[in-house]
């Protein structure tokens, strides 16, 4: 799994704190733990930072640079900062976050992708928004982006497509939808582009302490169809171990075997069986109960472990 | 060339719930009212038979409404000012049921007292043989206030109590435990949140055949599509077989209807708009068989020629031809 660390995060209040002080050690140590958890590239998300992006992003750029080696994924709608972040690149290929099928969005991102030479994120989103189905997500991406990285002569082993996942918490619908489009999305063109996703997104407005069960539960499923490359915290260790069951096929507990089989159900295109789960280990009821919700089978409610 | 229907088989059902109670069952009524009971989707006879039609209940308030249209208090007259009297023409408009409202002030305009809402509940309950949905002004302090009282003069009426809502639910339902009745659960248009809450209350002790939910909609012209579609979304969870999602629901076509511009206003509107009261009644009887449609099993209006053309249309629903 190639895990991009997400949290230098504007959302953060730490991190807020930190811009506000140009804490340069703040962020290295940020760098340093996620890179050391095993991310092996790093996010820089620091909101549209209208008035000052062009002198943050390549201050961020430089403080990063000095401690860690891994690539770096300029995460703005601010090009003009972007672009000034890029300037500063010195080591890894260095990534663009991101792109969407817009117009404007798509004319002048990719340039600046193939300019600076950078990896390119791609959302699957037009200007009529997010649309729910997978067919439509990935019309999106044969139809509009890969199109447009042809048309500048951009390589499409560079493009990075995000098929955006959504929260369970009022975007239901869009959950299993979402993996059918990491499925369909891996064969749509030769070379195949990369396919990220952003994992956390599923449990936003979720309260935190269920966030990380539905974060793992979605993570397993979404391995099944194939998911190689995410944006999530690498410190979440946990997800860590869940990553690693998969991967290795380690069916050595009762929890890893069961998470074995809802991957393995996703993956041959089949219903996860209740009879791979002992209801009666509260974790793997929990783990069962959560690929319901997933799968829009059973409406989410805060309380769905309860039911 | 013959057309075959597609059929669908549904392991859920909607929950059975029946609202009052007669003397043999411990109150007074003298016609219980039970609605739920759905194995499909509203009026599809061919896949199964729809055990209970919607039911229709007319709104009442305690004291003379402040904020309601010409229309409605020409219709009812002086009735509006005497709960005994105006609960008697519900009964005799045709309704099936009657939902009393208290606001924040009685009649003479000081707030609502304990003694000013039994007093007023069993004036009610005296007047008519219907079963009856007694609802708070929706302020936590003044609903528990006086539906406790309610609940305790009442008890074994099978009386719906409401709302009950995300930040005030717990004195509410643990009343109508004790004493034998039912309560409404509101929530605002969300699926989520709506499954939450009878999570929340049935978590209580509750028994699930004893709540009513209202997941609000709009009227007509007015988010009627949002509405809908969380109707239609809870009903298919409850089809589906997701226990917290298949009670009967409760949705107020009456009140959305009449605060709308269309309904509430007479004057300064143009004259393609017609007459003023038909079109009121219009605006509520079609947002309230569009409801039905949705999967309303009670619809809540407050005109009393709206109670005939609605009924009209529930019995043609229920008598569809199914070839």
């Amino acid at each position: 799994m190639y895990i991009i660390g997400e949290n230098i995060h504007i959302l953060s209040d730490a991190v807020k704190a930190g811009l506000r002080d140009r804490d340069a050690g703040f962020f290295q140590k940020l760098a340093v733990s996620q890179v050391e958890a095993g991310a092996q590239a790093l996010d820089l998300n620091l909101g549209p930072r209208k008035k000052d992006g062009e002198e943050v992003f390549p201050w961020m750029v430089k403080a990063v640079q000095e401690v860690v080696d891994v690539p770096l994924s300029l995460d703005s709608t601010n090009l003009r900062g972007i672009e000034a972040g890029l300037k500063e690149i010195t080591k890894a290929q260095p990534i663009i976050n991101s792109t969407s099928a817009e117009e404007e969005r798509l004319e002048a991102v990719p340039l600046l992708a193939k300019k600076y030479n950078a990896k390119l994120v791609a959302l699957t989103m037009g200007k009529s928004g997010i649309p729910v189905s997978a067919d439509e997500r990935v019309n999106i991406a044969i139809e509009k982006l890969i199109p447009r990285m042809l048309e500048i002569d951009y390589p499409v082993s560079d493009l990075i497509i995000d098929p955006l996942v959504l929260t369970v918490s009022g975007c239901q619908e869009y959950a299993p939808e979402l993996i059918e489009a990491v499925r369909t999305l891996q064969v749509v063109w030769d070379p195949p582009p990369a396919i990220s996703v952003g994992l956390s997104n599923v449990s936003n407005a979720v309260p935190n302490e269920g966030r990380p069960l539905i974060n793992r539960v979605y993570c397993a499923m979404l391995m099944g169809v194939g998911m190689n490359m995410m944006i999530a915290d690498p410190l979440d260790e946990k997800q860590n171990e869940l990553v690693r069951i998969i991967e290795e096929r380690d069916d050595s507990t009762a929890v890893g075997k069961l998470y074995l089989a809802i991957s393995d159900s996703i993956a041959a295109m089949e219903e996860p069986s209740i009879d791979d789960v002992d209801m009666d280990d509260p974790e793997q009821a929990e783990i069962w109960k959560t690929v319901q919700i997933l799968l829009n089978k059973v409406i989410y409610a805060e309380s769905y472990l309860q039911q | 060339m013959p057309i075959e229907i597609p059929v669908d088989k549904w392991p859920g059902t909607v929950n059975t719930v029946t609202l009052g109670a007669t003397a043999a069952d411990g109150g007074t009524r003298s016609k219980v009212v039970t609605i739920g009971g759905e194995r499909s989707l509203p009026f599809m006879h061919f896949e199964n038979e729809t055990p209970h039609p919607p039911v229709i209940a007319l709104e009442m308030t305690a004291a003379r409404p402040g904020d309601w249209s010409q229309v409605l208090l020409d219709a009812w007259g002086d009735v509006v000012d005497d709960p005994a009297r105006w609960a008697g023409a519900c009964e005799e408009a045709g309704a099936d049921l009657i939902l009393l409202m208290f606001g924040l002030n009685d009649a003479d305009g000081n707030p609502v007292t304990p003694d000013f809402a039994v007093g007023t509940v069993k004036a009610v309950l005296q007047a008519t043989g219907l079963p009856l949905v007694v609802l708070g002004p929706g302020q936590a302090e003044v609903d528990n206030e006086i539906l406790v009282p309610v609940a305790d003069a009442t008890k074994g009426e099978r009386l719906v109590l409401g709302l009950c809502e995300d930040a005030n639910y717990r004195t509410i339902v643990a009343s109508a435990m004790a004493n034998g009745h039912l309560v409404l659960g509101r929530t605002p248009m969300d699926v989520n949140l709506a499954k939450q809450l009878n999570i929340l209350m049935t978590d209580m002790g509750l028994p699930l055949d004893r709540i009513v939910m209202d997941p609000t909609t709009g009227a007509l012209g007015y988010g009627i599509e949002y509405g809908y579609s969380v109707m239609e979304r809870l009903r298919l969870a409850a089809l589906q077989g997701d226990a917290m999602t298949q009670l009967p629901m409760l949705v107020n076509p009456g009140y959305e209807a009449w605060r709308t511009k269309e309904s509430k206003v007479g004057e300064g509107v143009p004259d393609t708009w017609g007459d003023w009261a038909a079109r009121g009644t219009h605006w509520e009887t079609l947002t309230a068989v569009s409801l039905i449609e949705a999967g309303a099993d009670v619809v809540v209006l407050r005109h009393p020629d709206s109670v005939t053309r609605v009924r009209e249309a529930i019995d043609e629903l229920m008598t569809l031809e199914t070839a």
